[in-house]
């Protein structure tokens, strides 16, 4: 029985450090510290780019308000707090915006004639002319933030939005004018649960596509927020700081849209997307290139 | 004339069949839709933002066809051009093993998974200052970025085009005794194919633009550079003109060339599907 016992012993133990080496947690483990270690060899073949390991030193005191030799103090805070505002006021008028031009190209066969066109160009403008056109429109500040941020991400929205209307099955429609059911209940119980699934992803397309826009916006024309401050240690040859924030918001649309976006997408189309196998639906999920387009 | 079904199309009035009637009403939105928003813009240029802030449309016609006719337009496509071909050909290269990996291996899945889902919502602009602060201005920079941009897409699409082949088919070819690199090259690759070339149109659009916000940042010729030299002269109208000219030929190419080559390519799948 012993002799059992010691056999088997140390076998199970290196089965279960096998198991957990090759188990999805393990490898997702190993692709990160794969990563590091490229980055490391980047920083040692190339003089002028930070390791990770000065990189994460200067994080920890941008976030955690330390002093950088008595230069600057709770820069993470404060740029955030700058930014945000104009982000999310962007995004907001990007979805309304979107909501309305989406609509009428898809209810109404002639605006889809008019104005497909001119949507199709609006998808294909790259953010950094709107930045540009911004500055010099309206010189630095919130204004041409936002606006960079509303004429990038309202296609986006929109074009989602067309697809939407124009999926609503036309066999329910029928029958629900045919079965005289109020236009208020045919909006409430076909046209919004049919619209509601694009809605979402639409919302997901804006807020990637205005993020870039944002920081393309801050910086070209703002003196404040995330994409500023990029910019001043960018200019100062600080690639350490540079790189730091370059993580940040990295991060924090990362974050956002895998926590929060791809679950509210996937969670409204489960409708559509139940027969598709796992790896189909992240293929859906991680296309965002111009939808339709 | 060229639609057969005109002539036992009972709707066929005034001898057009339905699909020649909705092209001219298509073409009827196309000149409304043009006309009316070149109308709007001038009017908005003549009477309320003034013509220096918001060109009128004729000037930047004007700009667009100097820039064509003086050949400085092909000058500067065909840089761009290569180094968005280069990238592809380098996402191509890492994003067919990848994808392969993903799609055979639950490890490998799990090991690339969190890089390829993430990689579609990283900004542009951090690929193109990281581009520029790693390689510097040169041309190597573009390329690497339209490779970083489209190398997902590739991946996860050969992973899904693997993850869709007939599973019978398989067996079935090995039932019969062939071996595995005819399975392979008649069973697997067809599969595979289309997902692929899906993968590149998809990210075209993408890589693209990515590749021009790397040429405003780091880099001495292309369309991007232009865009940057006609800002810094602070010409709207300029400006305008070369990023039109490139979105025209950027949709001419996504269009009539990569769309159709997708449907020649994979023409028996269309039939099948139909």
């Amino acid at each position: 029985m012993s002799i059992v016992l010691e056999r088997t012993g140390p076998s199970e133990a290196t089965g279960a450090v096998r198991r957990a080496l090759t188990s999805d947690t393990g490898a997702r483990i190993a692709s990160y510290l794969c990563l590091l270690l490229l980055w490391q060899l980047i920083a040692m073949y190339e003089e002028r780019f930070p390791g990770p390991g000065e990189v994460f030193g200067f994080l920890w005191d941008e976030v955690t308000a330390g002093s950088h030799g008595g230069v600057v103090r709770g820069e993470f805070i404060e740029h955030f707090a700058a930014t945000l505002p104009r982000f999310t006021f962007g995004i907001a008028v990007s979805l309304a915006v979107g909501l309305v031009v989406g609509v009428l190209i898809g209810a109404s066969k002639f605006a889809e004639a008019v104005l497909k066109d001119t949507l199709l160009v609006l998808l294909a403008l790259p953010a950094i002319i709107w930045a540009f056109l911004t500055q010099m429109w309206f010189g630095l500040g919130d204004r041409a933030v936002v606006i960079t941020i509303v004429l990038s991400a309202f296609p986006f929205v929109a074009v989602n939005i067309v697809q939407g209307v124009q999926a609503i099955p036309r066999e329910l429609r029928r029958m629900s004018s045919a079965f005289h059911v109020t236009t208020y209940r045919t909006f409430r119980h076909l046209q919004v649960p049919a619209v509601t699934g694009y809605f979402f992803a639409g919302l997901r397309f804006a807020v990637i596509v205005g993020w870039n826009a944002l920081l393309l916006g801050e910086w070209f024309s703002s003196s404040e927020g995330v994409g500023w401050r990029s910019r001043y240690w960018y200019d100062a040859n600080r690639y350490r700081g540079f790189i730091a924030w370059v993580i940040i918001f990295i991060l924090f649309i990362v974050l956002l849209d895998r926590l929060v976006l791809v679950r509210l997408q996937r969670h409204a189309f489960r409708w559509r997307d139940a027969h598709l196998t796992e790896i189909a639906r992240e293929a859906e999920e991680v296309d965002i290139g111009v939808p339709g387009a | 004339m060229a639609n057969p079904a005109t002539a036992i199309d009972p709707h066929a009035g005034a001898g057009l069949s339905v699909a020649g009637r909705r092209r001219v009403r298509g073409l009827l939105g196309f000149v409304v839709g043009v006309g009316g928003f070149l109308l709007l813009w001038a009017l908005l240029s003549r009477f309320i933002v003034g013509p220096f802030l918001l060109p009128p449309p004729a000037e930047i016609g004007a700009e667009m066809w100097r820039i064509l006719s003086s050949g400085e337009f092909f000058e500067q496509f065909v840089p761009t051009i290569t180094r968005l071909a280069y990238g592809f050909g380098l996402a191509l290269l890492i994003g067919f093993p990848v994808g392969y990996l993903m799609g055979t291996s639950r490890y490998w899945r799990a090991f690339f998974h969190d890089m390829v889902m993430v990689a579609g919502s990283i900004p542009g602009i951090t690929y193109a200052v990281m581009s520029l602060v790693v390689l510097g201005i040169s041309l190597l920079g573009p390329v690497v970025a339209v490779g970083l941009v489209a190398m997902p897409y590739i991946a996860i699409n050969v992973a899904e085009g693997l993850d869709s082949v007939d599973r019978h088919l398989v067996q079935m070819s090995e039932a019969y005794g062939r071996s595995r690199s005819r399975i392979v090259r008649h069973v697997l690759v067809p599969s595979v194919a289309p997902f692929a070339f899906a993968g590149i149109r998809l990210s075209f659009a993408l890589a693209w633009k990515v590749e021009q916000l790397t040429e405003v940042f780091g880099s001495s010729s292309g369309i991007g550079f232009q865009i940057r030299v006609e800002f810094e002269d602070f010409s709207i109208p300029g400006m305008l003109a070369w990023v039109l000219l490139f979105i025209i030929f950027m949709l001419l190419i996504e269009r009539f060339g990569l769309v159709r080559l997708e449907r020649y390519l994979f023409r028996w799948r269309l039939e099948d599907q139909a």
